[in-house]
């Protein structure tokens, strides 16, 4: 509790307390812009961090993605157009409800279940951060070897899209990460025998081009075709006692499940979403009236992808395992400031990562507020024309990746990945596994070359001790699952 | 779970051309790294060195990019949902954004400058030539240039690129 009560007297210190305002601000409208991301939001916002102390910095961080997850919302119930990809489930029923003349009511329920989603994840967040970093600080290198390689494939496996593809994705981040002097023996490998390379490819450029530079290259294709439009309407808005305790049940459902989701390394809101509204749909007395407006569907969706923010933060902060694409990009927030993350975070910087729980739990609070108070003007920012706001966040991102280092070798980085991640997004490979294979290659290659260091080379540890057993075990069997499941639809289907 | 798993052995329809053109490069990249490894010394107090781990990562996407052409040129092709004029859009943006980057790296003349000229041609090319609007691009642009040079050098104190 005293960590906490560290926590929030930071937050509410007078320029974190504006910096997370600005945050879920910020992250809240970018979210409501169809095509700007959080994960581009925070991947921008990364260099202007390096001026401020690393609890401003981790607060500014938490709170727009707290708002980018909601904030999508917005878009996806009044234009049919999700504003995150964690919002897509939002919208079969979100859309429909507004269509149908009670916008207020749909955005009022999906701004609540989101609040919700987001406050019993913090509490997870708060009861489990601690003891699970705790007893991660007991893993050897074998135990954290197979742990990333465990979260590796998880990644993989749940993306969208097929395995194969995400394997591949999380492989070539793996090897994106290679080039530079290598940690364990000081040796350059992968420069082509050029200096520039000697340092490595940085996380920056390739994050901001990954995910800013090729989704404005997807956005610049979709300029032109018509969006629907919904007028917003705050009628409805506010849920009375008697809604809160209809959908007591859903939300609290949808929320452990996103939360649950959030906890697995790698995996997105995306995902939780849809189990937690899959789940709500199967549950339903009236499963007929979901994809028509039905009002569990919204609250399913929403809690469930917010939930997944606290979730996520938990194996960040007890492992330095990042459990979706912006815990991957917030490691990288952490790394600038010279701060391990990791089990030890809690000893080394106890009052960064209490900042960071507390940023969790006021940003939920203040993105309640702000969207009650503002889902109308927020709404007439997706009307921003996207024709004048690419070439600007172009801008941005060159002016982003350059802060850096001060060299124009990293913007050119910037570029040259961006056009990959377009390529890799068209032919339908997840961006996810690549990110997190680019943070988590260098943990793991070290992990496993010092513990083959200690056994003077042997593996035996791997399938001697529990946990790397356990762990690898899980990774075969996320591997094997597909294969089998497809051989049984195979099989039925014949 | 069902729905997720669901999602995970649904078949990508890409273009089928355009996926195993991905997966050639992928595969060419993935060469070019094991080529570039081979030459590393093997490891001093481990058996792995610093070769071993990007030529197995190499190795790996090598076999399963081999697998998804294998798979592409057995289903039936998918479609593609972007239009000629998006794609063409999409080109004289990305040149332009080259040419922009390549004027801040020979340092032309000024980040502001530089970053008005770019955004007004770009901005010009994405409403598809609308001179009407011309004005209004040249005045965000300025903005813009002007706005974030000010704002970066004397707010921000950050160094831009350019002159």
């Amino acid at each position: 509790m005293d960590g906490l009560l560290l926590g929030l007297s930071i937050v509410f210190t007078p320029w974190a307390f504006f910096y997370c305002v600005l945050g879920t601000v910020l992250g809240i409208a970018v979210g409501a812009i169809p095509g700007l991301t959080g994960a581009m939001l925070i991947a921008l916002t990364l260099p202007l961090t390096y001026y401020m102390t690393p609890t401003d910095a981790v607060v500014l961080l938490i709170a727009m993605y707290v708002g980018a997850i909601t904030g999508g919302l917005i878009t996806a119930t009044l234009f049919r157009m999700p504003g995150t990809p964690s919002n897509v489930m939002t919208t079969f029923d979100g859309y429909p409800m507004a269509k149908a003349g009670r916008p207020g009511r749909a955005l009022g329920l999906g701004i609540s279940a989101s609040f919700v989603g987001g406050i019993v994840s913090w509490f997870f967040l708060f009861l489990l951060a601690k003891p699970l970093s705790i007893w991660a600080t007991r893993f050897g290198p074998f135990e954290y070897f197979t742990l990333i390689l465990m979260a590796m494939v998880l990644i993989a496996s749940v993306s969208q899209g097929s395995l194969v593809k995400g394997l591949i994705a999380g492989l070539l981040g793996m090897l994106a990460s290679m080039p530079g002097v290598d940690p364990s023996a000081g040796q350059p490998r992968l420069t082509f025998d050029w200096y520039m390379l000697n340092g490595g490819l940085k996380l920056l450029p390739v994050l901001i081009g990954v995910f800013a530079v090729s989704q404005i290259i997807s956005d610049i294709l979709e300029i032109g075709r018509p969006m629907e439009r919904i007028s917003a309407s705050t009628r409805g808005l506010l849920m009375t006692l008697r809604d809160w305790k209809k959908s007591a049940a859903n939300m609290l459902r949808s929320s452990l499940i996103g939360t649950w989701v959030g906890i697995l390394p790698g995996v997105g809101a995306s995902i939780g979403s849809v189990i937690a509204y899959t789940t709500t749909k199967n549950l339903s007395k009236t499963p007929e009236n979901f994809g028509k407006g039905a009002e569990e569907g919204i609250i399913a969706s929403e809690a469930a992808n917010n939930a997944t923010v606290g979730g996520a933060l938990v194996p960040l902060i007890a492992m330095g395992i990042p459990g979706s694409v912006i815990d991957a990009i917030l490691i990288g927030a952490l790394m600038i400031h010279s701060i391990q993350p990791g089990p030890t975070l809690f000893l080394t910087n106890y009052d960064v990562v209490w900042a960071m729980i507390a940023a969790c739990l006021v940003a939920n609070v203040l993105m309640y507020a702000i969207m009650l108070g503002s889902v109308g003007w927020v709404a007439k920012l997706a009307q921003l024309p996207r024709t004048f706001l690419l070439p600007v966040i172009i801008v941005f991102c060159v002016v982003g990746s350059f802060g850096l280092d001060n060299t124009m070798f990293d913007v050119w980085v910037m570029l040259i990945f961006g056009v990959i991640g377009f390529l890799l997004e068209r032919a339908k490979y997840p961006l996810g596994p690549f990110v997190i294979g680019f943070v988590l290659a260098p943990l793991m290659e070290e992990k496993l070359r010092s513990g083959l260091m200690m056994t003077a080379g042997s593996i035996e540890p791997i399938y001697t001790r529990p946990l790397p057993l356990l762990f690898l075990g899980v990774a075969i069997i996320l591997l094997v699952w597909p294969l089998i499941g497809e051989w049984r639809r195979r099989k039925q289907a014949s | 779970m069902t729905a997720v798993w669901v999602r995970i052995d649904m078949n990508d329809q890409v273009d089928r051309r355009f996926d195993i053109g991905v997966a050639l490069v992928l595969i060419v990249i993935a060469a070019v790294a094991i080529w570039q490894a081979a030459d590393l010394p093997p490891g001093t107090f481990e058996p792995l060195g610093s070769a071993r781990v990007p030529q197995m990562t190499a190795g790996l996407i090598i076999l399963l990019a081999l697998w998804v052409i294998i798979r592409a040129m057995l289903r039936d092709d998918g479609t593609s949902d972007v239009e000629h004029a998006g794609a063409a859009r999409a080109g004289i943006v990305a040149g332009l954004t080259v040419l922009y980057v390549a004027a801040l790296h020979f340092r032309i003349t000024t980040f502001a400058i530089i970053t008005t000229v770019f955004l007004t041609a770009t901005i010009f090319v994405l409403v598809r030539f609308d001179v009407a609007r011309l004005p209004v691009i040249l005045l965000v642009a300025a903005i813009t240039g002007f706005g974030c040079q000010y704002l970066f050098t004397r707010v921000f104190v950050v160094d831009l690129p350019g002159l």
